[in-house]
Parts: C-alpha cells; structure tokens; sequence
C-alpha cells in the first residue's frame, strides 16, 4: 500500500517568508570529505583521531608538527635549525619564488624538521619530513638538516627517529640533491659505528633518493598501513615495461613481504611502539647494564631450583637405562602436538616484539625472530617455527626455512651484536627447505654464511634444539657458546630416512638408521656435541610445558650470567674452540 | 521563523513530530534507512531523504549523512526526537555551526549533563537532593561506620572498581555495617585486587518519578507536574501514568521546586526531564536528566492539555512560554502502555516481521500513537516499540479500567506483541492498589515462576 500518495500533504502558512537573517550552511572547515573512500566527515573527528577516516581507516598525511604532537610527551619538543638560509645550487629560475610562496602556505621553512623529543620518557632525535613542502623533496636544505641532526645525535649518542615522505630528490638543485643522499647515508654510518639506534617510520609516499638512501637504512624500519613506498614511482614503472603493476604493488604490505619492512604499525599504537622500542635500545640495556641487571636480579630463581630438582629423576632415568629408543625419540621429536618456538618465545619472555624481513627479497615465515626481555634484559630471540595447524604449516613451509629466512636470522643476529644483547635462538627443523628457489637464491650461500659470521659474533650466542635439529638447516642456527637439547629433541647430519636411503639404498630402514646414527640427546651430549639435555615430561605438549619452561628459565639465567661475564674476545675464542676442537 | 523541519528519527516519534508540524503549518523532510523505505514516517512527511544502509550507526546515527539531507532539503531546524542523536552533544554543536536549530537545549548545556559526576555537583550546588555518599575513598570499617552513620542507614558498601554486583553489601542497621563492609571489601580484593570502597545511602524499594518541565530561552522555567514510570523490565519503562499516587500535593510541589531549581542550575532550555527516586518516606534523590522529548511525553500531554513537541518547536524558535506556572493544572489521570513486538513467553525476544492485519482500539480518552499500519513489516534493527496506548479518565481506577478495555481491542497479527502481558499487569492487585516500586516487574515475574 503506498500511502505516500495518499496523504495530504502540510498545509503552509500561506506566504510564508523565512524571517531568519542567514540560512544552515556547513562552514568552511568543519567537513572535509576522505581521499580514499569519499565520505563527508567531521574534521575535527579526524585531527583527534590520528588523521584517520573514521569511515574507511584509511590514512590522511600528517604534517610535521602534528605528527610529532602525535609521537612527542607534551612540551618536550625543542626545534633544532629552524631557519636555514635559501640556496639555490644551479640558480634555477623562479626556485626563489616558489620557496618563499611554500614558506609562506605552509609556515614551514623548509620539508623536514627535525629536533629533540622524549617518548614516553625515553628522549630521542627526530626528523619528519611535510609533503606539503614540494613533495618533501631532499634538497640541500633537507639533507643539511638530517646530517646536522643526525651528526648531534652521535655527539649527545641519543638514537634517531626519522619519518621518511618524499617525492625524492629536488628537481631544482640538480647534482646537489642527489648528493645529499650519500651525505645523509654517510652520517648514519657515523652514528650507527657510535653503537646508536636508528628507527625510520615510513610514511604515505617515500619514494626516489629517499627511499634510496636514508629512508632504507634504520636498524628498525617501520612502516605505516598501506603507504606507497618505492624507488621508481608506479607510473615511471609503468610507462617503462608497458605493463600494468598489479594491485598493492610498492606498499607497505608488498614491503613487508619482501623483507625490507620489520613491521607496520598503526597509527594509533606508534608512539607506544617507538616507546618501547627506544627503552629496549636504551643505556640500561648495554653489555655493561646487562651484566648488572643479570647478577642483581632474576626473581624466583630459589624457586626454580626447587622445581628443577624435582623433574631431576627424569633427566637421570634418561643418563643411565634408555628405555626410550632413538627411532620412538625421533617420532616424538615430530609429533604435532609438542610444543612450538613461538610457544617458547610467549613462555619464556615477554614485550617480544617481531621484526620481519631480511632486506633482500623476502620475510621467510619459517623463521620468527625479533627483541623481548628476558628476566628484564633485551635479547634478540629467532625460532624456526613449525606451525600448529596444516594452513599455519604451509605459512611457515613446515619450518624449513629458505635461504631468506637465514639472511633475516643473520640481520637480527647482526643488529643484536650491535646492540650488545644476547641471541638465543630455538632450533626446530626437518632441514633447510630443499627447492628451486630456494637454490636460485643461493640456500648453500645463506647457511654458510651463518656459520661463517656466527662463529665470531661478539654477543653470547645460546641454542636450544626444541624438536628437530635437521642438518645444515639446524647448525646455521647453532654455532653457538653452547647447544642445549630437549631430552626428547633430535640433532643429526641428515634424517634417518635420507640416511637409510643414501647408504642403504632404503628409506625404509629409517628406525635402523636412527640407531646408528647417534641423534639423540644423550648420545650428543656424550659426543660433546651439546653441553646440556633438558628434561621432559611424558607426553610433552604446550599444556604441560611449564615445568620445562619453569626449568629452562633457570637455566638461561644461568647461561646469561656467566657468558655476559666474558669479554668479548673470551668470547669469540671460547666459541672458536669449541668448534675447533670437535 | 522555523518553516521547515527534518525529522532525525523513525517510527511512532517522528509521526508524532510530523502530526504536530503540520498542525502548525511547518512542512517536513523525513529521513529514512534503506530499511525504513516504506516505514509511516517516510510516506507522511512532505519530503523524505535517504541517509543510508539499515545499521542504524550508518542511517539515524549518521551526523554527517543527516546534516547533508537537511541542507539539500532547505530544512532549517532538527527535531532529533529520542534515542539516536537526541542526546548526542556533538550532533547539538554541529547543528549550531552549522545555522541548523536544534530542537532541543545547547550542545553544552547536553554535554555536561551527561557528564555522571558533573551533572552531581550541579545538583548539589543548586541545593537538589541527591543519593548521599562517601566524599572520601574508604579503606577500613571503623571509617566507613563513621561516614555511613552521617549517610543515613540503610546504607550499601561498593567496591570503587565495582561492577557486576561483586563487592557489594547493603547494611540496613549500624550493627550489620562492619560485617557488610568486611565481607564487601574481601570481595573486592579477590575480584579488582583493589580494596578501595565508598559508601551510599541504600535507596530500598524506590518509585521512578519523574518531572517534566519546559524552559524557554527567556529564563523561564516551569514543570508540568510528575510521571510514574516505576513499572519496568531491566530498566525499560513498560507504563507510565500521571500523576503518581505516591505524591501528595505539598510532594508534588516540593519535587516540582526542585526540578526547577535544577533545570535552571543546568541552564536548560527546551522540554527535559529530571528524574528522581522516591523512598516511601518521602526522600528523593536527583538522578538524571533526560535532555529531549520522553516516550511517555503523552500522559503528561492529556492531563495538562499542553502539547509538549508543538512547544518544543515554539522555545526553539525562540518564542516565550505560553504558559506559566499557575496555568498548569492536573486534570484526571493518564496511563501509558508501551506495545512492542516481542515474546513475553520466550524471554521478551524481539518479533520482527510483516503485521498481516490489524485493528486499533479508539473512542473517548483512546489515543494511539504508532507508526504500523497493516501490510507494514517491522525491520529487525532498531527498537521493538510498535504502537503507544494512552488513555485519559477522571480517576487512576477509570483509566485502569479504560486501559484494559482498550488493550482487550488490540489486535495485530503476525508478529509477536506484549500485549497479553501488559492486560496482565493492569489486573495485578498491587498495580490496582498502586502499592508498587520498581521492582514489581522482577517481583511479578518470580511469583509467575
């Protein structure tokens, strides 16, 4: 029934003359309308709400000031080089002009600002770059002042925190722009040789000379959702190949993917991220502090001992009569539902925070590696992680990492040497993961490499074997101060089945050849091939592995304290020989 | 001049608000959901502009959408109604900026209304009563003892993280107190790991009473006398009447005085409503202050024979009271029925869906406020309240019986309704006696079990 038709409808004040001075109009400024999705909303909803459309989240650009209001404690911001004298290298015609019209829109003197700030207490240099500044081109100016930053960063040895936006180099000064591109990336050598941390926060474009140079080199490179980061622009790619770039093609995701971002952050957790990030790099986590921190406190180890010594009659059965034998040790070492390395890292830690990527070509999910404290103290903690489930199984290809996850263990393991945190790393796989593009990338290359640079990496060195200790796969993450095993956990030169098959011409004779093989924990630790075997309950699962974890803590203090207690060539040497000698 | 008006709201209010429009001669811009298509309120209307999909957080709830339909429409005033955006202060200010009247008090005067603690202080300054309690955070039941000795006993212990009725205690006598504190705050500890509490005077068995009252721009202010709405279901009002029994007239004049006083504490303008509890001693408290138009604006219509939306729009407009106080008498008594669609039987689950036929009760004191008509389909996504029942009788036991009468003729098909259950209510004895408080409906039902 449409009524609509039907009603009368009102019947008006016959000459009705509106007696109102003005008419509902929306003032300039109070709606603004998302360049991502259309909708009309409030702008106020929008600057008090991180610059994000409320409707479609997605990102607005941030000038500086804002951006560093958004990241800063209030008041601490104090501006270093606010003004900087005009130049104009290649006295390009109507620059001048242009520049003084920008400084007069945009109030600012120039792309970037940079200063000092604290963040959540943990004082810190920035630089933001304002895309309304000719695209946040990098002109002399522009590099002039992130080198003068950076340069005092070194100097007060405070980290830096940059967030890149940029279209790339300045057109109008020619030569001299791209030369401030090995300026800017000669002074974050400097300050990176002092020992310093350096953060980039990647923003919606960063793109050119920028990308090339100052924006690619933090130790820890973070990213926001969605920004378009690249070194040639999309449609330079474009016209070049004469192809269509598919969907999400240079953003931050595809980035992430292929290993040159650690991780995006959401605009609404930044500062909490760069926080922590900058308290976990801070003084107090030096070797020096480390060294402190670890003799003054580990809470709860009294109680620990009492546990370990009541798990001790399973660690002695497994000394003297094996009742176990070593093919049942390898079915248990592969059972689906032991315990992972990502059950570790929660069980034993805590604020992990993941960094992905190896900067080459790929983040390898078969490997999880990133920073958390352990009993208070930064360690850089990297597990080759089996999944829990078949769709996380194929995610993390079943722990066999590829030459890509080795390169990301390497670069965590590199940057915790920086840093002077321990690494400790739980070893859990059937062997390096054995395909074509796993050997196009060079797997062999990617192992050795490991090994080569393990061998003398000056921060203590732990490895666990949690499950399968598969080959060349397992030691690219064990040439360590010392190698820990699970009692049910296994470590051999290849699997019995490959063993039984390349020397027995039979696969199927993978029980025989484990035997032989000497792959279990005892025998190892006979060997001296490990130095420790961790307990186990029977049917050991993430339900019941507190005992283990309980156990294993106490252990780790244990390790850290006296390793933290060498010098660094005690160190390496003890850890050359260890290996010299076997 | 106020010429045109956007209705911001659906259902049996914006026909309410159109009705009292179109006898003023002011056209009308309805808005409506994608799910309100065929809803009365968009058919009646002169004009009716699309907001959005059905989710009300995309259509009703969709500042900017509405804004835009009211400049499209040449509309130069909001009615908001109630529920939805009728209290949202940030709608009020935009409407402001924006040269748009809304309907209702300043977008301050909403905001710091809405404000629990600041709404309390106000009251307090301005000498309105409220529920007493502890300044000070208490620790110990020596301490507490003391504070609830000058709250007035019985007094109820909650934990200052409280929730979920956990770390709480009601002492009715000073002997009871050390205990109820001590078992209130082990409580506490075991369930917020905090043992911090406060102390209020225990308010037993209390009526809902409210007072309306108007205020112009002018700086006057008057009450239309008061509003039982003690008979609710987990605090959804299910009858309202006026006046109450429970008011004497020196009450009624009392709490009218306060509800002045407070209204103009607040700097209110337009319709409100103060709420209070009512002890049967004759104590009451300050509770809140509903900011807009009620549900049960009706019964306060017909006993005072003021029309409460036409008013509202006149105030917004800017224009004096038409009344004073003295020109405010109470004629007989009125009794709302709220009829929704759902099933008493089944935990009163909503009943969407098509009402296939239906018949609506009229005569001498009848009056229905609704917005189905038969062939309507009642969506799913926003309130189940169908239809209002209001009657009007020279006395509290003719309107008990007029109401039954009138809700013995309701009938609507297809769908689910209370209406069953409200006949129910209006033969109970304590409601006939009027011997009720707010928890009669939780009372009726355990005796149902």
């Amino acid at each position: 029934m449409n009524l609509k038709d039907m009603f009368k409808k009102t019947n008006t004040r016959a000459h009705y003359i509106s007696l109102r001075h003005s008419h509902p109009e929306v003032p300039t400024g109070l709606l603004r309308k998302c360049n991502k999705c259309g909708a009309a909303i409030i702008a106020e909803d929008v600057k008090n709400g991180y610059y994000i459309c409320p409707k479609c989240h997605g990102y607005f650009r941030v000038h500086a000031y804002r951006r560093i209001e958004m990241i800063a404690d209030e008041g601490t911001f104090e501006e270093w080089d606010k003004e900087m004298d005009f130049v104009n290298p290649l006295d390009f015609k109507g620059y001048e002009e242009k520049i003084a019209s920008l400084k007069e829109r945009t109030h600012l003197n120039e792309a970037v600002v940079t200063g000092k700030v604290q963040i959540n207490g943990n004082p810190a240099v920035v630089g933001v770059c304002d895309g309304r500044f000719m695209m946040a081109s990098m002109g002399r100016i522009v590099g002039e002042k992130i080198a003068r930053a950076v340069e005092r960063a070194t100097e007060e040895k405070l980290p830096v925190i940059l967030f890149t936006c940029s279209g790339g180099a300045r057109m109008q000064e020619g030569i001299v722009s791209l030369m401030q591109m090995a300026k800017t990336s000669a002074v974050l050598k400097k300050h990176s040789d002092a020992g310093l941390l350096y953060v980039t926060v990647l923003t919606d474009p960063t793109t050119g000379g920028v990308t090339a140079s100052f924006a690619m080199l933090g130790d820890i490179i973070l990213a926001e959702p969605k920004a378009l980061i690249g070194f040639a622009g999309p449609r330079v790619i474009e016209q070049t190949i004469g192809q269509k770039l598919p969907k999400g093609f240079q953003r931050s995701e595809f980035l992430l993917e292929h290993g040159f971002v650690d991780r995006i952050v959401e605009r609404e957790e930044l500062k909490d991220v760069l926080a922590q990030i900058l308290k976990m790099h801070s003084a107090g986590s030096r070797a020096n502090a480390l060294k402190e921190l670890i003799r003054n406190g580990h809470p709860g180890a009294k109680a620990v001992d009492d546990k370990v010594s009541q798990t001790e009659p399973d660690a002695s059965g497994h000394q003297t009569a094996d009742p176990v034998s070593a093919w049942e040790r390898v079915q248990i070492s592969r059972k689906k539902d032991r315990p992972v390395g990502t059950d570790y890292i929660h069980a034993l830690f805590t604020d992990f925070m993941e960094f992905h990527g190896d900067r080459y070509f790929k983040d390898d999910h078969a490997v999880v590696g990133g920073i958390a404290y352990f009993h208070g103290v930064p360690v850089t903690v990297i597990v080759q992680a089996k999944g829990k489930t078949t769709k996380e199984n194929l995610d993390r290809n079943f722990s066999m990492p590829s030459p890509d996850g080795y390169r990301k263990a390497l670069r965590l393991m590199k940057q915790a040497e920086k840093f002077g945190r321990p690494v400790i790393c739980f070893v859990d796989t059937p062997g390096a993961f054995c395909g074509l593009e796993a050997e196009e990338r060079g797997q062999g290359e990617a192992i050795a490499r490991n090994l080569y640079e393990l061998s003398g990496l000056k921060v203590p060195v732990l490895s666990i074997v949690i499950g399968e200790g598969g080959s060349g796969g397992a030691l690219a993450m064990a040439v360590a101060d010392e190698v820990w095993m699970l009692e049910n956990a296994i470590y051999s030169v290849l699997s019995p089945e490959g063993f039984a098959s390349i020397l027995w011409k039979d696969s199927k004779r993978a029980s025989e050849a484990a035997e032989v093989m000497k792959l279990t924990a005892g025998d190892l630790k006979r060997l001296g091939i490990i130095e420790q075997v961790i307990p186990e309950p029977e049917d050991y699962t993430e339900q019941n592995m507190d005992i283990v974890c309980i156990d294993l803590e106490d252990r780790i203090n244990g390790f850290l304290e006296k390793y933290t207690e060498l010098s660094v060539s005690e160190l390496t040497d003890r850890r050359y020989n260890r290996f010299r000698k076997m | 001049m106020i010429g045109k008006i956007l209705i911001a709201n659906r259902g049996e209010i914006a026909v309410r608000i159109i009705r009292a429009c179109r006898e003023m001669g002011i056209e009308t811009v309805a808005v409506y959901s994608e799910a309100d298509r065929d809803a009365l309120h968009t058919q009646l209307a002169d004009e009716a502009v699309c907001i959005g999909p059905a989710p009300s957080s995309e259509s009703y709830l969709n500042m900017q959408n509405i804004i835009s339909a009211t400049l499209i429409s040449g509309a130069d005033a909001i009615h908001p109604g109630f529920g939805f955006l009728s209290e949202n202060s940030k709608f009020a200010e935009l409407c402001e900026q924006c040269n748009i009247t809304f309907i209702g008090p300043k977008s301050q005067v909403i905001q710091s209304l809405g404000n629990k603690s600041e709404a309390r202080n106000t009251m307090i300054n301005a000498g309105v009563p409220v529920i007493p309690g502890s300044k000070e955070p208490i620790y110990d039941a020596q301490t507490g003892a003391a504070a609830a000795l000058e709250i007035g006993y019985p007094v109820i212990v909650k934990a200052a993280l409280g929730g979920g009725g956990k770390g709480m205690r009601v002492a009715q006598t000073p002997e009871e107190f050390e205990n109820s504190f001590n078992t209130a705050q082990k409580e506490a500890q075991m369930a917020f790991g905090d043992n911090t509490m406060y102390i209020e005077h225990f308010v037993q068995h209390p009526r809902h009473i409210e007072f309306q009252i108007l205020a112009d721009e002018h700086g006057n202010v008057i009450h239309l006398g008061e509003r039982d709405c003690s008979i609710q279901r987990n605090h959804q009002k299910m009858i309202e009447e006026s006046p109450s029994i429970a008011l004497t007239p020196e009450l009624r004049e009392k709490m009218g005085e306060a509800a002045v006083k407070a209204a103009k504490a607040a700097h209110y303008t337009n319709a409100g409503t103060i709420e209070f509890l009512l002890e049967k001693n004759g104590n009451f408290y300050f509770m809140e202050m509903n900011t807009r138009i009620q549900v049960e604006h009706p019964v306060t219509e017909w006993v005072t024979g003021i029309d409460l939306v036409k008013e509202q729009i006149r105030i917004a407009d800017g224009k004096e009271l038409s009344y004073k106080q003295e020109d405010v008498h109470i004629t007989g008594h009125a009794i709302e029925c709220r009829i929704n669609a759902e099933n008493p039987a089944k935990n009163f689950r909503p009943s969407p869906g098509m009402i296939t036929d239906m018949y609506l009760p009229g005569g001498k004191g009848v009056r229905i406020d609704s917005a189905i008509y038969s062939g309507y389909t009642v969506p799913p996504y926003y309130d189940s309240m169908l239809a209002k029942l209001i009657v009007h009788a020279k006395n509290r036991s003719e309107a008990i019986r007029k109401m039954r009468s009138a809700l013995g003729e309701v009938i609507i098909e297809g769908i689910d309704t209370n209406v069953d259950y409200q006949y129910d209510i209006l033969n109970h004895p304590d409601f006939i006696s009027g011997s009720i408080d707010i928890e009669f409906i939780e009372n009726m039902s355990k005796d149902a079990d």
